[in-house]
């Protein structure tokens, strides 16, 4: 094996999903060691940079479990180049792939207690390996519970994925918007959880989504007497290298792609706000 | 290893230096920049406009090519950098400083391939400031000096008709081995001279940094001082400091492609720069650095807090360049001694 950590490794991709689709268009990709062998080993929380030859790389959280070996999931919103590049993907197309990169969320700290998973938009996937991973070691935690927001019903990515967990924890899905025929939420997802008063006692609360939805769920978690110890949420910057070498997704002194992306908010508040 | 060599010789020294490439400053178009020498080198330079840090760090590099005939999986051939050594002459002290500052970036937490099959076969020869070559030097405000030899492998002084060569390394030794009868063992009076250069040199007046060490602490007070905004209003985001700069390390990573059927091209690594709005902008379209007192902050306090905090040292090395070649004048001595007073 090469020890050039900018050469990446082939992977095949070997199903491809729409989970929303319209304007803000997310697909899930799983992808596959092109040679047939194991891609990396990673933990929950952990990023890859996903290359589309000819387009470039970009720094994708790993939506996967680390307990699934033969796959690594990765659900994308088309927004930008390489983004874009990978909507106009086809199944058995071979793409770059290297890491895994970044820290990871403690859970082998969590293990006896509750869980409260604080999604938005396409904020889950970056959780996700740690939701699925919790359910998978069930007996392991008290409390699990979910809760997940969209702009709009069409705007809910795993769906199906959700509706099935509801077999063994509590999964509160809201929208915006009150819609016809939708039995969850309505309302932004701070208020949705507030809505279901999570017990600060002996829990964990992990929260992703964009930066707006991050700040107001941490304030009501305060409210609710969650301490800042207690609150993980994982961050994103822009990233080139995943090595803390091309100077840019710094938050201070420390590179996101190396310190982070996951922190709990007694270290990120005291950090500056440059994310 | 102290030596003395006749100023006249050193094309001599450098034509016996038939394992190396070698480099010295040239002036071209009223422009110092370094160039493989040919025929006679000459070391009466200020200081050249652009560090010799590209020689470990080029401008640009391919990292590996690409290939793919459609429905065929892509071929990648890695494009390692060629084992050539490289010998630079009269590198300055600030430039040599910026040397073990680069190699911090990029031996730490993981070795970079490419940068460091470059770095171990350059050999940095440098050439002690009896005063400051510029106006705008501040290298005693930053823990060097004129006659540092932090990052050099060889430290020459200019004695007026000779050069005191003096080894820092087991490379400079082999430099000076090479040069066999060339360098001859130095006298009392060539001890005596270079001490007396060296003492005038450290001794000469320089711009100054104010609080150097409470640099760190005091930057991260300000980090919302609305100074920056102030300091930055006359950015024009053109980012010649940092490309002139011998310790900025950023870049980037991008796919060129040559043919598109079939795909046929290369990912490259080019400098990158923080000044540049783009630099940071997430492809949602957020900017955590979204102005330029934002970025003008991130440089400083890159050089000056962050550095220092992940490696005990400061980043800037005093050299002054991007003070001297700023268009619109932003100075950052000027800026670190301002935001620093800022602090009671």
């Amino acid at each position: 094996m090469s020890d050039n950590i900018y050469l990446p490794k082939l992977g095949r991709v070997a199903f491809i999903k729409d989970e929303v689709v319209g304007e803000r268009a997310i697909k899930t990709f799983r992808v596959e060691a092109a040679d047939g062998g194991d891609l990396f080993e990673h933990e929950c929380g952990q990023c890859a940079m996903l290359s589309i030859f000819g387009r470039g790389e970009s720094m994708i959280s790993i939506a996967s479990s680390p307990l699934i070996k033969e796959y690594k999931q990765f659900s994308i919103m088309k927004v930008g180049r390489v983004s874009s590049a990978f909507h106009e993907l086809e199944v058995g197309d071979v793409i770059g792939i290297r890491g895994p990169y970044g820290n990871n969320f403690p859970i082998d700290d969590w293990r006896g207690k509750n869980l409260y998973f604080i999604g938005g938009g396409c904020g889950l996937a970056p959780i996700w390996p740690l939701i699925t991973t919790a359910v998978a070691q069930r007996a392991d935690f008290k409390d699990i519970t979910v809760f997940y927001g969209g702009r709009t019903s069409r705007d809910i990515m795993y769906r199906a994925e959700l509706e099935k967990l509801r077999e063994s924890i509590d999964v509160h899905l809201s929208i915006d918007k009150a819609e016809e025929g939708w039995e969850g939420y309505c309302g932004f997802v701070p208020a949705a959880v507030m809505d279901k008063d999570p017990v600060p006692a002996n829990s964990i609360a992990i929260t992703c989504g964009p930066p707006i939805m991050i700040k107001f769920v941490i304030q009501n978690l305060n409210k609710l007497g969650f301490a800042d110890e207690q609150i993980y949420t994982t961050i994103e910057n822009k990233m080139k290298c995943g090595l803390g070498k091309c100077g840019r997704c710094n938050v201070g002194k420390d590179y996101v792609c190396v310190k982070g992306p996951v922190y709990s908010w007694a270290v990120l508040k005291n950090l500056p706000e440059e994310y | 290893m102290e030596k003395i060599l006749e100023k006249k010789r050193i094309d001599d020294w450098i034509a016996a230096l038939s394992q190396w490439e070698v480099h010295a400053p040239a002036l071209e178009d009223g422009i110092w920049t370094y160039q493989p020498v040919k025929g006679a080198a000459r070391l009466d330079h200020p200081n050249t406009r652009q560090s010799p840090k590209g020689l470990a760090f080029p401008q640009r590099e391919i990292f590996f090519t690409f290939e793919q005939i459609k429905g065929e999986p892509p071929k990648l051939t890695q494009v390692l950098p060629q084992e050539t050594r490289h010998a630079v002459f009269g590198v300055r002290p600030c430039d040599g400083r910026g040397v073990p500052r680069m190699d911090k970036v990029f031996t730490d937490h993981v070795d970079d391939t490419y940068y460091n099959t470059r770095r171990k076969n350059v050999a940095y020869v440098g050439l002690a400031c009896n005063k400051p070559p510029s106006a705008t030097c501040f290298c005693l405000s930053v823990g060097g000096s004129p006659v540092s030899t932090e990052g050099l492998d060889v430290q020459l002084t200019d004695l007026g008709d000779r050069y005191f060569v003096k080894a820092i390394t087991e490379v400079g030794k082999e430099l000076m081995t090479t040069a066999g009868s060339l360098l001859t063992d130095p006298g009392a009076d060539d001890q005596k001279d270079v001490k007396q250069v060296h003492a005038a040199a450290v001794a000469y007046p320089q711009r100054k940094i104010n609080d150097p060490d409470g640099a760190p602490e005091k930057l991260k007070a300000n980090f919302n001082s609305p100074l920056w905004e102030e300091m930055a209003r006359s950015c024009i985001g053109c980012g010649i400091c940092t490309f002139l700069c011998p310790t900025c390390h950023c870049f980037d990573i991008n796919d060129e492609v040559q043919s598109k059927a079939p795909l046929k091209g290369q990912r490259v690594r080019t400098w990158d720069n923080c000044q540049f709005p783009d630099f940071t902008m997430h492809s949602s379209g957020h900017n955590p650095r979204e102005n330029t007192g934002a970025r003008l902050r991130q440089r400083v306090n890159h050089k000056f807090q962050y550095f220092h905090e992940n490696f005990g040292m400061h980043q800037c090395t005093g050299c002054g360049r991007c003070v001297s070649e700023c268009p619109v004048g932003i100075d950052i001595v000027a800026v670190v001694n301002k935001v620093t007073e800022n602090v009671g």
